[in-house]
């Protein structure tokens, strides 16, 4: 190459490389010659098919339903479908409920090990990605509309060149994946092209170990947020909650002793927190190690000496953990100390057949001119990593395949629209090593490809994923068996239990992580800042950018929604003389950003935090002009020291949905010294109406604040089953938010060390509601079983109740904000669910169509205790259990069990409202462990 | 001038208006805000109430509190006209007929707001009571519906007792008039009064019993909305104090606007013989006290909070020095410390500064009514849901075209109808030679 490009527009421009792309692919240069009679008929198809889409979604009918009914189809009666969604390489099993043809919720698989039903928040999520009406859905040629004929003759042509070579100069970069049917193919695809590599690259570091929690009596983790958002969060906060739970009965000890330099889940849910700048960890796990606290503050040796106490007295019922983001001797070190302690090294997340290579040699290869043909499946690089956009404008031929046109794809040559997991044929691992059947609810609706036909295209051959994943399995299971028999039941099941599969995992091999991920350089002196790149809380690495449900749902520390921002400590801000939204700047070796500042109680004295997901420059309409990249000072994971930062003036709009967070003098939320502990009792107070008589059932809410870890999935559960809108930025930050249930955060004591909690709130269904009584239509009123009901025909929209109401749990539809959703949005609602209507109040509702559906069914089918099957969305998808509902007239249900115990209150029991949602008051000890 | 009788000019006002170009002056722009209303009303039925400031949790914002500060306005004219006649303070003639129907427009004003309020204004008649298919009630519990019921009650009454008490003048108006038109205009209206005697032994019947309907009506209808605050769970609003401290404040804001109107038509239709120092010395007098009984309200109810501790403690924490401490001050001196001129007589005699004074406590009682409001409900009971109320372009809107509508009618009523009680003024100045 004669000279450089530096971006595509040039690169197209230039002469050059149109006769070198014509010598290499006369095909395609010849094929773009279209006649007007041609265009005119495409014209005529392009109508057709618009038309087409206007018809229902199909189901695909060679999948297998996973309950009620094995064969044919009720109409107006859901189905339910197990399959999986594949996230940084680990499955997340799930049920697909779909009506109509169409997916309309999705629920944790039940059965299988890793979720036991339940979800995160970001499985609650896709079912809106597989709607997003901006994903890609056509093949693209340096930008221009193209068709799949066309990208199959590249495909043909690239692999009849490196048949020729032998691979040399091809690259397949992909995201973590441990897809069996995925490392089939690309096994394959090494095998006939030798001199081609494999590169597996996620933008966020992740732990290559999923241990079991539930046994792990005292955790010692050095900034590991295992219960924190990420492919293994339900894994690791079911584990976390048995333990717990265990706890609260009296057996055995639920220590976690978190050292970290940012808040987080994990650290906010600890019994015992060490705010520890990045640097000192290692000192902190040496200490822990060798007994050695010469040079520790009195904090930390008092840290270290109950950590290492804890260890102790727990022997083989232990874990030390370090952040997967931290370097290599670290982990070692942890490593070590679990061994001397006798913890089992259990967990670790099988590595496949073929290995994958780092990101590393890529890049070397990339600016070394060493790369001829590029392809790159479902990752988007380009953004997450500045680097590499540059290294790939020197490959000749750029392939793309993903679910939207994004950076990635604008930097290469060709783009090849993918299908979503819940539309597609595959296989992925679990968090316990079983593998889960991936298998569509819904027929592509879209002309797209899932990830193994992708492979296979790249390779010559047009098979379709649901042969793949067949012929994956077809030779993989016991020989001798039918077939059939297994597949069908595989696929009604979701899963095959990990001993099925005789996984035996492979020496603990992290998915290679970004490049300088863990590069710490440690900080000079102690008044350096240290900047730390991590992945955002709701929008990941920017993959889920495009998701409003995800883009409106509050950070659960900072309760930010629609943006990012650049974190610093009270005492920090106290310093520069900085407030929430104050515009800087933050450079890290001549390389920086700006945004507006965000106070966070509890971190370290000169710790800045960013998050990556945001700052996107082609991504949909959802993402525009929100917040900045923070890739562009490190990958997510490194952390950087000697960084500056400089007020440049100006303030920026940071939507937060709340404002409040000291919690002082009141108690909303309670705290015990142990499981066993009661709360003072509340005095009864008088009321002038006479109460409410009790029926069977009678429901009501348990929420246990000492199992809350603050991870959101309850609010997108609630979002996804009730047809909540989103109202966007503006919106959010006039107040004006719909979630029917939000997680309070408040934090108590001093703001350099404050102790932080959560707590769900949901409508109360108080029994002595001052909304009904100021409601003058009979609007709200109240249920015999109990509910609070809110009637949105009979509402004409005075909003007394949600200024009566004590808990402000109530939303007002101040415009009619669904009116403008596209189809494909309109399409992923829950029919049982009314939209609401412009001017009306709504809030809360127990999930009442769910409520009535089993009292129906229950009666049709004369069975008398289905008052106990059914569960709210939230706390279906809580994976710590923290929500229970049910009958509290029945005094053996869960929930009046929960309401029993000691701990359990009603808040702002000062307002005597009766409510019938109550808490359970966090355990803190304050004593030693 | 002084060969006419006694108000004479206020027959001859509609025919012969005494000063067209200051009308003209005030009508221009009054009705300019009228054509801006209408705007703020279409914008707010087609578009919905969001484009006003109001969210979670203040859920009420200026639909509301201009509602109550209306009210309270319109209540002044009730007081003069009905209470004043049945304790027989015959210096209330001059008064009378402009303050009622200062009461009759403002009440309209205030009325209409709670309907645009609504997220579903189209539906504003199920608060009524009405057979239906769906056998749906009002909830009578609710004060919305007490609500409703007294604001629709009181604009009736005042509506009448407006009307009986403008018959004689309409028909003296009929007989002045030499055009066709305003002879059919006014004889309509005036429902064919002859002025006989049994004419005037049935009006004085009618006219007293109204009247006492009339007054208890005052004290009900704002105690009613002191209920919207008062009956909430809301620290800062759920006190007894309400009510009364509510009429007071309404009476108060009342003769605050009745004053400066007086002020202005005194000088617009040279009536300075009709409504004369005097007068304003003891519409100054008025205002003096229902501020001062205010005043106490306020103490009381800051006592109050201090009583109970707690939450009430917090809000009027808030109040003092919260994002809206400016309203609070706002108020506290607006409403009272020019009000303490008005103890010179001096001062209360003089236009001037008693039509400041009075626009001062209009303003004052306006950002009482917006603090109580908004600050106990950006802030009530959790923390998490604190949040603040900013009022938009269109909440100032709707506010300033309801400022101007009222404008425009009162300015119409003074162009075209009789605006001084001139019959009762006669009398009384009859009665007064016979007896003096």
């Amino acid at each position: 190459m004669s000279r450089q490009w530096r971006s595509l527009d040039e690169l197209v421009d230039s002469r050059s490389f149109r006769e070198l792309f014509a010598a290499e692919f006369p095909s395609l240069t010849t094929a773009a010659d279209w006649k007007r009679r041609d265009i005119l008929k495409c014209m005529g198809a392009a109508i057709a098919l618009a038309g087409l889409d206007g018809c229902e979604r199909q189901p695909d009918e060679r999948a297998f339903p996973y309950v009620r009914q094995a064969a044919g189809e009720t109409l107006g009666e859901a189905r339910f479908y197990a399959t999986a969604l594949e996230f940084d390489g680990v499955a997340q099993p799930v049920i697909g409920k779909t009506r109509a043809g169409r997916p309309i919720k999705l629920e944790g698989n039940p059965d299988h090990p890793a979720s036991g039903g339940k979800t995160d928040a970001f499985t609650q999520a896709a079912l809106l990605d597989l709607y997003d009406p901006e994903r890609s859905q056509a093949v693209l040629h340096k930008g221009r509309i193209a068709d799949w004929q066309a990208y199959d003759a590249m495909a043909h042509e690239l692999a009849r060149r490196m048949d020729a070579s032998g691979g040399k100069g091809f690259r397949l970069l992909t995201g973590a994946t441990r897809s069996p049917t995925q490392l089939r193919l690309i096994g394959a695809m090494l095998k006939r092209w030798p001199a081609a590599r494999w590169h597996a690259w996620s933008a966020v570091p992740t732990a290559s170990t999923a241990p079991d929690l539930s046994r792990a009596h005292a955790i010692v983790s050095f900034d590991h947020d295992l219960l924190g958002p990420g492919p293994l969060q339900t894994w690791n906060a079911r584990g976390w909650a048995a333990r717990r739970s265990a706890y609260h009965t009296g057996e055995g000890e639920a220590l976690l002793f978190v050292a970290e330099p940012t808040p987080s889940l994990t650290g906010v849910t600890a019994s015992h927190r060490l705010i520890a700048g990045t640097a000192r960890l290692p000192v902190l796990l040496a200490a822990l190690l060798d007994g050695t606290v010469a040079g520790l503050s009195p904090r930390e040796k008092e840290w270290v000496a109950l950590a290492s106490r804890s260890l102790v007295r727990n022997p083989g019922r232990g874990l030390v953990t370090v952040g997967a983001h931290h370097p290599p001797a670290l982990q070692q070190l942890a490593r070590r100390l679990n061994d001397q302690l006798g913890n089992a090294a259990d967990g670790a997340l099988p590595a496949g057949p073929v290995e994958a290579d780092p990101i590393e040699p890529l890049l070397a290869a990339m600016h070394a001119g060493e790369v001829k043909a590029l392809m790159v499946l479902d990752t988007n690089p380009v953004y997450a990593l500045p680097e590499f956009a540059e290294a790939i404008e020197r490959v000749p031929l750029r392939i793309h395949a993903g679910l939207h046109a994004d950076e990635t794809a604008f930097r290469c040559h060709w783009h090849a629209p993918l299908a979503h997991d819940l539309e597609s044929w595959g296989d992925a691992r679990a968090a316990d090593g079983s593998v889960c059947l991936i298998q569509p609810l819904v027929r592509p609706w879209l002309d797209v490809r899932s990830k193994a036909a992708q492979l296979a295209t790249l390779a010559g051959r047009s098979s379709s994923d649901h042969a793949l994943v067949r012929e994956t399995w077809g030779s993989a299971w016991a020989a001798g068996a039918n077939f059939e028999e297994q597949w069908q039941e595989t696929l009604r099941g979701g899963f095959r239990p990990a001993s099925s599969e005789g996984v035996t995992p492979a020496s603990a091999q992290a998915v290679s992580a970004s490049a300088k991920a863990g590069a710490e350089t440690p900080p000079r002196s102690n008044d350096e800042l240290t900047v730390l790149v991590r992945a955002d809380p709701t929008v990941w690495d920017g993959r889920f950018s495009d998701n409003p449900w995800l883009q409106e749902l509050p950070k659960p520390l900072t309760k930010i929604v629609w943006g990012n921002a650049i974190h610093i400590s009270p005492a920090l801000a106290e310093e520069e003389g900085l407030e929430n939204g104050d515009l800087v700047e933050l450079s890290v070796a001549g390389r920086s950003v700006s945004g507006p500042i965000w106070i966070v109680p509890g971190q370290e004295r000169r710790t800045i935090l960013v998050h990556l997901g945001y700052g996107r420059h082609h991504a949909g309409t959802v993402s525009e002009n929100l917040g900045f990249n923070a890739a562009l000072l490190g990958p997510a994971g490194s952390s950087h020291s000697d960084a500056t930062l400089r007020k440049v003036g100006g303030r920026q709009l940071v939507a937060s949905t709340q404002s409040h967070f000291a919690m002082a003098p009141d108690e909303f939320v309670r705290f015990v010294p142990s499981p066993n502990t009661p709360l003072r009792a509340e005095p009864v107070r008088a009321n002038m109406y006479p109460p409410l008589p009790m029926t069977e059932p009678s429901w009501g809410m348990a929420i246990d604040l000492d199992l809350c870890i603050g991870c959101n999935a309850c609010v997108v559960a609630c979002v996804a089953e009730n047809n909540i809108a989103t109202v966007g930025k503006e919106q959010v930050a006039k107040g004006r938010e719909m979630h029917w249930l939000r997680v309070d955060r408040y934090y108590e004591g001093p703001p350099d060390d404050a102790r932080q909690v959560f707590q769900p709130v949901p409508c109360m269904h108080c029994e002595n509601a001052p909304c009904e009584m100021g409601c003058p239509v009979n609007a709200a009123v109240h249920s015999p079983d109990g509910l609070n009901l809110q009637v949105y025909n009979r509402c004409i929209g005075t909003r007394t109740c949600a200024a009566y109401c004590p808990y402000k749990v109530r939303r007002f539809n101040w415009f009619d904000w669904t009116k403008e959703d596209a189809p494909e949005l309109q399409a992923a609602r829950n029919p049982e669910v009314t939209v609401r209507g412009r001017g009306v109040m709504e809030k809360c509702t127990y999930c009442i169509q769910r409520l009535q559906n089993a009292r129906i069914d229950g009666e049709v089918d004369e069975q008398p205790d289905w008052a106990t099957e059914v569960q709210t969305a939230c706390q279906q998808a809580c994976p710590t259990q923290a929500i229970v509902f049910g009958d509290v007239s029945d005094p053996k249900s869960p929930v009046s069990r929960r309401k029993a115990n000691g701990r359990d209150y009603s808040l702002l029991a000062d307002a005597n409202t009766r409510p019938r949602t109550t808490h359970s008051a966090r355990i803190a000890r304050e004593d030693e462990a | 001038m002084s060969t006419l009788l006694p108000g004479e000019q206020v027959y001859r006002a509609p025919t012969a208006f005494p000063a067209r170009l200051a009308w003209w002056l005030l009508f221009a722009p009054s009705f300019l805000l009228t054509i801006l209303l209408v705007i703020a009303i279409a914008m707010v039925f087609t578009r919905g109430t969001g484009i006003w400031g109001n969210n979670i949790p203040v859920a009420w914002g200026f639909p509301i509190s201009n509602y109550i500060w209306w009210l309270g306005i319109g209540h002044a004219g009730t007081l003069i006209s009905a209470m004043l006649l049945l304790l027989n303070q015959g210096w209330r003639n001059s008064l009378n007929r402009f303050a009622e129907a200062m009461t009759l427009f403002a009440v309209t004003c205030g009325a209409l707001y709670p309907i645009f309020h609504l997220g579903r204004p189209w539906r504003f008649y199920w608060m009524a009571p009405y057979p239906n298919v769906m056998d749906t009630q009002p909830q009578f519990k609710s004060p919305l519906t007490w609500d409703f019921w007294a604001v629709l009650t009181y604009l009736i009454v005042s509506t009448l007792f407006w009307y009986i008490g403008t018959i004689p003048d309409l028909a003296a108006a009929r007989d002045k008039a030499t055009k066709r038109r305003w002879q059919v205009f006014f004889g309509l209206l005036a429902l064919g009064w002859r002025g006989a005697g049994r004419h005037w032994a049935r009006w004085r019947q009618a006219y007293w019993i109204t009247a006492g309907i009339a007054v208890p009506l005052v004290v009900s209808v704002h105690s009613e909305i002191a209920m919207l605050f008062a009956a909430g769970p809301v620290p800062g609003w759920n006190s007894t104090i309400f009510p009364p401290y509510f009429v007071l404040g309404a009476a108060f804001s009342g003769f605050a606007v009745v004053s400066m109107i007086a002020v202005v038509l005194r000088h617009m239709l040279r009536l300075e013989q009709l409504v004369t120092a005097h007068h304003l010395s003891m519409l100054g007098c008025l205002t003096l006290a229902c501020g001062m009984m205010t005043a106490f309200g306020y103490v009381a109810e800051a006592f109050t909070a201090l009583y109970a501790g707690g939450r009430e403690l917090e809000t009027l924490y808030d109040r003092l020095t919260g994002p809206y401490a400016w309203s609070f001050w706002g108020a506290v001196i607006l409403n009272f410390v020019p009000l303490q001129l008005l103890w010179l007589e001096r001062i209360r005699r003089a236009p001037v500064p008693l039509f400041l004074i009075g626009l001062s406590v209009a303003v004052g009682m306006w950002m009482e009514r917006y603090m109580l409001l908004v600050s106990s409900l950006s802030r009530d009971w959790l923390e998490s849901s604190a949040g603040l109320f900013h009022a938009t372009f269109w909440d100032w809107a709707l506010y300033a075209g309801l400022i101007g509508f009222f404008l425009t009618a009162f300015l119409l009523f003074v162009r075209f109808l009789p605006v001084i009680s001139v019959f009762e003024v006669r009398e009384r100045a009859v009665e007064g030679t016979l007896h003096g």
